[in-house]
């Protein structure tokens, strides 16, 4: 079976952003692999104007927070990287199965990197007249703010991209999803940080 | 092609595949886009609901109740080759030089501006006769229901990415009123964009399903941007006490009320949330559900040439079931005319729903056949008064007029029994309204008082309408009559699909315990004795006014 590979456009993002962006891509990304019984629940985001779906159901929303702390904690690490998270759907199948072995391997058959440069822009910072250098008169919000406004509106319209880019890409690819089981709500799926970038 | 033709059993479970796509796909566009067929808490309050429908099963995909609009598309049931176009229309009151004339101007002051947000085009194409392959048809139909489920996923979540759908969800989840509002046209063909439209709007074409001997596409034609529209919320007034409403001790129980000549203009409450009172012909909650939620835009679109006059009931081209929620209009024929924004005025348009009158005699309409543009809508009210009957069958307003349409009205609902009343059906037997000339004291209101319609039967058994009641709602928690919301008539979707071919990917019914009345919670009541109702009504009030 093939593995489709999707490698999602990069995100700048700041720290205080990266658990909504990656809860809106991951549980965007699930719920078009939750292909049994769900019930859909719209989540508005509250940094950005966008709206997305969770499947609904709460083990995967646990386990995406989960993977998202994982994240961040890595991130709070290893400040100022680029970074990805891998979000995979595999298969378990015996491998070569006799009466003395039973091999389980992981096949997987669909790969989903998200990539985020997130970055940390230093506050603005007045200096007291210690310095040997003149003051550095800074002007407090204003300029920051709006810095950080077009930032914001800049990374809603690639967020956005990004979600249009999942949806192209599970409606082009679809021979390679493999059948639905009853009783099965969603695919197995694995997130991680690849070892590339730890 | 026919499938229904091909002897083998396997057409016909791609024809009922195809059919449930159609179905699901318009339920899932209007769910996500017309906030008054189907309110709900957006956050998916039928995430608490432990049933699971057999529409829910279709593509594994839980909606909750369809609209009763889908009731009337089994044509497409018949023939599933006829595309499905659903135009999602926003419907703008024009305005007048200030935002308080708009609030006193004529309804032929404000002329409707409509505006086609977004095009879906549904459909199953095929170009040649050619016979399933034997063998593999089984597995093929698993497939295309695979990848009929991804895509509905797809345009799940498409439809909240699209501009339109910002204004879907300013006018679900804001108290507000708002000078818009959103409608939907279904028809199987329709008069292409002009080009002027056609350079302001881009299109979307979701990869098609292959399903032999053809294949299912979805594409949408939207306006990527949506900011040039005035959209905004109308003036609301600040509560006004009004000290001489009936009941009040220092009110003389035997004051005659003058008789207004305003019969048959709607009037409204000063109270914020409270909606205005309506005194339009015979309402059938589905034809104004988007105003009994929202206020302006029903008021909008009651302004565009009384509730709209403009939008009627057209002759239905096809051996179409004529039902009381054919209202809905679904038009099977052509669009509308050539223009597809244009101020419109008491001009008569095809049938798009909420706004469409009943053209059954047995079921009330919301339209005075005489002059619609009476009906008037405003945000501030005169203090309105109820007659004290002189007996108890002689109250003018207490019994429904089905045959003076004029003199009807409708009491306003609180915001709370729209926020708590997702549901957009109306019991098949439709609702009375109670015949009022004179419009309800605000006072009332504010006091919980608004029995002051109520249907023929007012509170089915909820059982019966899937376990939704009817009853008025207000903020004093008293009794109340509304109006149901509640349709037997989507079972016969159920009914569809016990077919021979059921859900290829079943999967076991969760918890199938009837879910509680979640919309409502009050007693039933019957015709007669909501009107002795209303009088226990004035007397609580009274009661808690002391």
């Amino acid at each position: 079976m093939n593995c489709e590979v999707c490698q999602l456009k990069e995100l700048e993002v700041e720290h205080f952003e990266i658990r909504e962006v990656l809860r809106c891509i991951l549980h965007t990304i699930v719920f078009h692999r939750a292909l049994g019984l769900v019930r859909p629940k719209d989540i508005d985001l509250e940094l950005f104007d966008i709206t997305y779906v969770q499947c609904g159901d709460i083990e995967v929303e646990k386990k995406i927070d989960e993977k998202i702390e994982q994240f961040v904690s890595w991130v709070e690490k290893h400040p100022n990287k680029k970074s990805e998270i891998c979000l995979s759907f595999y298969e378990v199948k015996s491998k070569h199965p006799s009466w003395f072995t039973n091999k389980i391997e992981r096949l997987d058959w669909e790969q989903w990197h998200i990539n985020l440069n997130v970055t940390q822009h230093p506050k603005p910072k007045a200096h007291s007249g210690k310095s040997h250098h003149s003051k550095i008169v800074v002007d407090p919000g204003e300029s920051a703010s709006e810095e950080r406004s077009v930032r914001r509106a800049s990374l809603e319209v690639s967020l956005r991209e990004v979600l249009f880019q999942i949806i192209k890409f599970v409606n082009e690819k679809k021979d390679h999803v493999p059948p639905i089981t009853e009783s099965v709500i969603y695919f197995p799926y694995e997130i991680h940080i690849p070892r590339k970038f730890l | 092609m026919d499938l229904h033709n091909n002897s083998h059993p396997e057409s016909g479970r791609l024809e009922q595949i195809i059919s449930q796509f159609l179905l699901k796909s318009l339920h899932i566009i209007l769910d996500s886009r017309i906030p008054s067929l189907h309110p709900h808490d957006r956050s998916g309050d039928f995430q608490s609901s432990s049933r699971v429908r057999k529409s829910d099963k279709w593509f594994n995909l839980v909606l909750g109740d369809r609209p009763a609009a889908l009731d009337n598309l089994n044509f497409w049931q018949r023939n599933v080759m006829d595309p499905m176009i659903i135009d999602i229309i926003l419907v703008r009151r024009g305005t007048t030089s200030s935002s308080v004339d708009d609030l006193y101007s004529s309804m032929a002051d404000r002329t409707p501006i409509e505006t086609v947000m977004e095009r879906w085009i549904v459909q199953y194409n095929t170009q040649r006769v050619m016979a399933p392959q034997t063998g593999e048809s089984s597995a093929s139909c698993k497939k295309i229901y695979k990848k009929s489920t991804i895509l509905l996923r797809s345009l799940y979540s498409q439809l909240r990415l699209l501009p339109a759908h910002r204004i879907f969800r300013q006018l679900s989840s804001s108290s507000q009123t708002y000078n818009f509002d959103i409608i939907y046209k279904v028809s199987s063909f329709c008069e292409p964009f002009s080009w002027s439209e056609e350079e302001m709007m881009k299109e979307y074409s979701f990869m098609p399903v292959e399903a032999l001997p053809g294949h299912l596409s979805l594409s949408v034609t939207f306006r990527p941007s949506l900011s040039d529209f005035n959209l905004e919320p109308l003036a609301t007034f600040p509560p006004k006490i009004i000290t001489d409403y009936v009941g009040s001790p220092t009110t003389d129980p035997l004051r005659s009320f003058p008789s207004s000549d305003r019969g048959d203009r709607a009037t409204s409450f000063p109270l914020k949330g409270i909606r205005p009172l309506i005194s339009t012909p015979f309402q059938r909650p589905h034809s104004w559900t988007s105003g009994f939620h929202r206020a302006a835009p029903f008021m909008a679109n009651q302004s565009l040439g009384g509730s709209p006059p403009a939008y009627r009931t057209s002759p239905m081209p096809y051996n179409f079931p004529h039902t009381p929620s054919g209202t809905y209009g679904h038009r099977i024929q052509s669009c509308r005319p050539p223009t597809h924004q244009r101020a419109t005025g008491n001009d008569e348009y095809e049938l798009s729903p909420p706004f469409s009158p009943s053209m059954s005699p047995s079921t009330p309409t919301y339209f005075s056949s005489g002059s619609p543009l009476q009906t008037r809508i405003t945000s501030e009210t005169a203090p309105v008064t109820i007659p004290f009957p002189k007996s108890g069958r002689s109250s003018r307003y207490l019994s429904p007029n089905f045959s003076d349409p004029s003199k009807n009205s409708l009491p306003p609902l609180s915001p709370k029994s729209t926020r708590h009343d997702p549901s957009s059906q109306e019991s098949p037997s439709g609702i009375r309204s109670i015949r009022k000339p004179e419009a309800l004291r605000a006072g009332e209101l504010n006091s919980g008082i608004a029995s002051h319609y109520s249907g023929h039967k007012i509170l089915k058994d909820g059982k019966d309408d899937s376990g939704r009641f009817s009853g008025l709602l207000s903020s004093s928690g008293s009794p109340h009559i509304g109006f149901s919301r509640s349709s037997s008539r989507l079972s016969f979707q159920d009914d569809l699909d016990d077919g021979d071919f059921s859900c290829p990917f079943d999967v076991d019914d969760v918890d199938t315990s009837d879910s509680p009345n979640r919309y409502f919670s009050f007693p039933h009541f019957s015709m007669c004795q909501c009107r002795y109702n209303l009088f226990a009504c004035l007397t609580v009030k009274k009661s808690l006014i002391d």
